[in-house]
C-alpha cells in the first residue's frame, strides 16, 4: 500500500510493510508478556508449591490423622487435588486479573491497544495464554502430588489408580478448573480495570461466597448461591463423583461433576462477554 | 498525514474536543499547544483509536486508526511515559510490543541503541527515571519505522543532551519527510523544533500556520527607539509619509522604561523619518514577539487552569 499521501513529501520513503499482524502474533505478545514478568511467573510457581506441599502433607500424615476403613477414591484423589484447588483458584484467578490490572494501572494498555487495534484479540490473546500457563501448571502439579502421594495411599490400600472411575476426570477437571478461574479473572480484569477490585471479585466467587453461603440460614437465595459460585462448581470438577446422584439438586446443593464444568464454564462466558463488551466500548 | 475533521469529544456534558479541524502534512514538525485540559491528549487518543470520538473523524494515511493494516509501521506513538509495566525489563515490554508486528529481535537492539538505553534495557522499568521513561516511550513510538509520529511532552525530564537529542531527531524525522505531531509546554524547546503550529485552547483550535505567521498574528513587533525629544520623534513618525503609505495604523506608545515603542513601521523607517526630522536617537531595536508572548496571548481566555490571573495577563502584553 503507497497511499498518495507517502509519496507527496520530497523525498518519498520505501512502501511500509503491509503485513497485517496475524492473531498467532498476539498471542506471541501476550506470551512473552506473561513469561517476562517475574510476579506471574512466581504466581506459578506458586500454585505448584503450594498444590504439591499440601498433598504431600496430608499423605505423609494420613497415618497420623486416621487411616480411613474403607477405600475411597473420592477421599485419596480429594487430597490429591483439594490443596491446589483451594488457593490455586485464587491465585490463578488473580493472576488473570493481574494480567489486564497491571497493563492499566501502568498505562500500557495504551501501548498495547496502540499495537492491536482490533482489541478483542488482546482478550482472546490474554485468556489463551493465561488458560494455557496455568492449566499446564496446574497439570503438572495435579499429576505429580498424585504420582508423589500414591505410595502413602498404597501402602494402606487406599490408592487411587488413574484408571479408577472418575480418576482421570478429576485431576483433569482440578487442572482445567484452575485454567478457567484464570480467564474469568481476564474477562473480571477487563470489565474493573483494577487488580485489587479485580482480586475481590476473585477471591469472593471462589472462597468467600460459598463459605458465606454456606453459613446463611437455609433460604432459596442461599441454596441457588450454593450451586451456582464458582467455588462449589469447582470443587466438583476436581472431585470424584459418587455414582448415581442427579445432575444438579438445588435442593440438597449436589452438583454433579458434568453440572459443574457446565455452570463454570457459564462463568467463562459470562466474565469473557462482559469483558469484551467494556473493552469494545469504552475509552482506552 | 494526519486528518482530524470535525472532531468533538464529549464527557457527559463536559466538551472536551469541540469540532476541530486540522491537517498535519508530511515533512513538517507540527507543534501542538495549548493549556493544560484544552483537549491535546484526547485529540491525540482520538487519532490513535485509544478514544472514541463523539462525533467527527481523525484519520491517518486517509484511514481511521483501527483500520490501518499495520499500525506500528503507520504510526508511532508515545502518549505517556509511564507506559510500560514496572516490573517488566525495557527490553522484554520493546520485544512483546515488536512480537505483535513480527518486527525482528534486531530492530529492537537497533531502538535501544537509538534511545541510549543499552545500559538499562535488561533493567526493570519500575527502577526509570522519567527521562529513561521518555526514551523508552521514544524508542516503542519508533519501533516500527513508522512514517507518521506522535508525541506527547516528549522531553519532560529529559536531561540537556536528551533535549538536544530528541530535537535533532525529530528535525531529521522530518527531513525524511515523515508526519511529526509534537506537543509540548516547553516554548523555547517548540521554537526551535516546530515549523508548524496548531493551538487548542478550551476545545478549540486558537491558531493554526506556519510558526512565524502564528507568531506575528498573536504579537506586536515593535521599534523601541530612546530619545531625549520624545513628542519631536512622535510628530516625526506620525506624520512622515512613510506613516502615510504604511498598510496599518502606526501607533507610538511610551514603555515602562522610558523608551518609546513604535508599532506599524520598520526601524529602517523610524530611523528616516528621525533623520529627516533631525531628531537624535540613541537607541534603536526591532523587537519580535516570541512564540511565548504568542502563546500566552492567544490562550489568555481559554486557560482552563489559572494561578495568577493578572501576572498571566502581563505578560502576554
Amino acid at each position: 500500500m503507497t497511499t498518495p499521501a507517502l509519496a507527496t513529501g520530497p523525498t518519498a520513503r520505501p512502501a511500509v510493510p503491509t503485513r497485517r499482524p496475524t492473531f498467532g502474533d498476539v498471542l506471541r505478545s501476550e506470551w512473552i508478556k506473561l513469561a517476562s514478568l517475574p510476579s506471574a511467573v512466581l504466581a506459578l510457581v506458586g500454585i505448584l508449591v503450594v498444590g504439591l506441599g499440601g498433598s504431600l502433607f496430608l499423605g505423609a500424615t494420613l497415618e497420623s490423622s486416621g487411616v480411613p476403613s474403607t477405600p475411597s477414591l473420592e477421599r485419596t484423589i480429594g487430597d490429591v487435588t483439594i490443596p491446589m484447588v483451594v488457593l490455586g483458584q485464587i491465585v490463578a484467578g488473580i493472576l488473570g486479573v493481574m494480567s489486564v490490572g497491571a497493563e492499566y494501572s501502568s498505562g500500557s494498555i495504551q501501548t498495547t491497544l496502540m499495537a492491536v487495534p482490533t482489541r478483542l484479540r488482546v482478550l482472546w490473546a490474554k485468556a489463551i495464554v493465561q488458560f494455557l500457563a496455568v492449566t499446564g501448571t496446574a497439570l503438572v502439579t495435579v499429576f505429580g502430588a498424585w504420582a508423589a502421594t500414591y505410595p502413602f495411599y498404597a501402602k494402606h490400600g487406599l490408592e487411587a489408580p488413574l484408571s479408577g472411575p472418575g480418576v482421570l476426570v478429576a485431576l483433569l477437571g482440578a487442572a482445567a478448573y484452575l485454567g478457567m478461574c484464570a480467564v474469568v479473572g481476564v474477562g473480571i480484569g477487563m470489565l474493573v480495570r483494577s487488580t485489587t477490585v479485580g482480586a475481590i471479585l476473585i477471591f469472593a466467587a471462589t472462597l468467600l461466597g460459598p463459605i458465606l453461603a454456606s453459613a446463611l440460614p437455609y433460604s432459596l437465595i442461599s441454596r441457588i448461591a450454593r450451586v451456582v459460585l464458582l467455588g462449589n462448581a469447582g470443587d466438583t470438577m476436581a472431585r470424584v463423583e459418587s455414582p448415581g446422584g442427579p445432575f444438579l439438586d438445588i435442593w440438597s446443593g449436589h452438583i454433579s461433576t458434568a453440572a459443574g464444568w457446565l455452570i463454570v464454564s457459564l462463568w467463562v462466558v459470562l466474565a469473557l462477554a462482559a469483558g469484551a463488551i467494556a473493552l469494545q466500548n469504552r475509552d482506552a | 498525514m494526519i486528518r482530524v475533521q470535525t472532531l468533538t469529544k464529549q464527557y457527559g456534558r463536559k466538551t472536551a474536543v469541540d469540532g476541530i479541524d486540522f491537517t498535519i502534512a508530511p515533512g513538517t514538525v507540527t507543534g501542538f499547544l495549548g493549556p493544560n485540559g484544552a483537549g491535546k491528549s484526547t485529540t491525540m487518543r482520538m487519532i490513535m483509536g485509544l478514544d472514541r470520538p463523539t462525533s467527527g473523524t481523525a484519520t491517518v494515511n486517509g484511514r481511521a486508526y483501527r483500520d490501518l493494516t499495520a499500525p506500528l509501521h503507520e504510526v508511532g506513538a508515545l502518549l505517556d511515559a509511564r507506559a510500560a509495566h514496572r516490573g517488566r525489563s525495557a527490553y522484554k515490554h520493546l520485544l512483546a510490543l515488536a512480537a505483535t508486528h513480527r518486527i525482528p529481535t534486531a530492530r529492537v537492539h537497533e531502538v535501544i541503541g537509538l534511545a541510549g538505553l543499552e545500559s538499562v534495557a535488561h533493567k526493570r522499568v519500575g527502577g526509570f527515571s522519567l527521562g529513561m521513561g521518555q526514551r523508552l516511550g521514544i524508542a516503542a513510538a519508533l519501533l516500527g519505522d513508522p512514517q507518521t509520529v506522535i508525541l506527547d511532552e516528549p522531553v519532560n525530564g529529559l536531561d540537556p543532551e536528551g533535549i538536544l537529542w530528541i530535537r535533532a531527531l525529530l528535525r531529521q524525522l522530518a527531513a525524511e519527510s515523515r508526519t511529526v505531531m509534537l506537543s509540548s509546554h516547553l516554548m523555547s524547546e517548540m521554537t526551535q523544533t516546530a515549523d508548524h503550529l496548531i493551538v487548542i485552547g478550551r476545545g478549540a483550535i486558537l491558531a493554526d500556520g506556519p510558526m512565524h505567521e502564528v507568531i506575528s498574528g498573536a504579537t506586536r513587533t515593535v521599534v523601541r527607539v530612546r530619545t531625549r525629544d520624545v513628542n519631536g520623534l512622535s510628530a516625526a513618525v506620525l506624520f512622515s509619509d512613510v506613516a502615510a503609505d504604511a498598510p496599518v495604523e502606526v501607533v507610538v506608545s511610551s514603555a515602562a522604561d522610558g523608551a518609546v515603542e513604535i508599532e506599524g513601521l520598520t526601524a529602517e523607517q523610524v530611523a528616516g523619518a528621525a533623520a529627516a526630522a533631525g531628531v537624535v536617537l540613541f537607541e534603536l531595536t526591532t523587537r519580535e514577539g516570541s512564540l511565548e508572548e504568542a502563546y500566552l496571548s492567544l490562550t489568555a481566555d481559554a486557560a482552563e487552569y489559572r494561578a495568577m490571573t493578572a501576572a498571566v495577563k502581563g505578560a502576554a502584553r
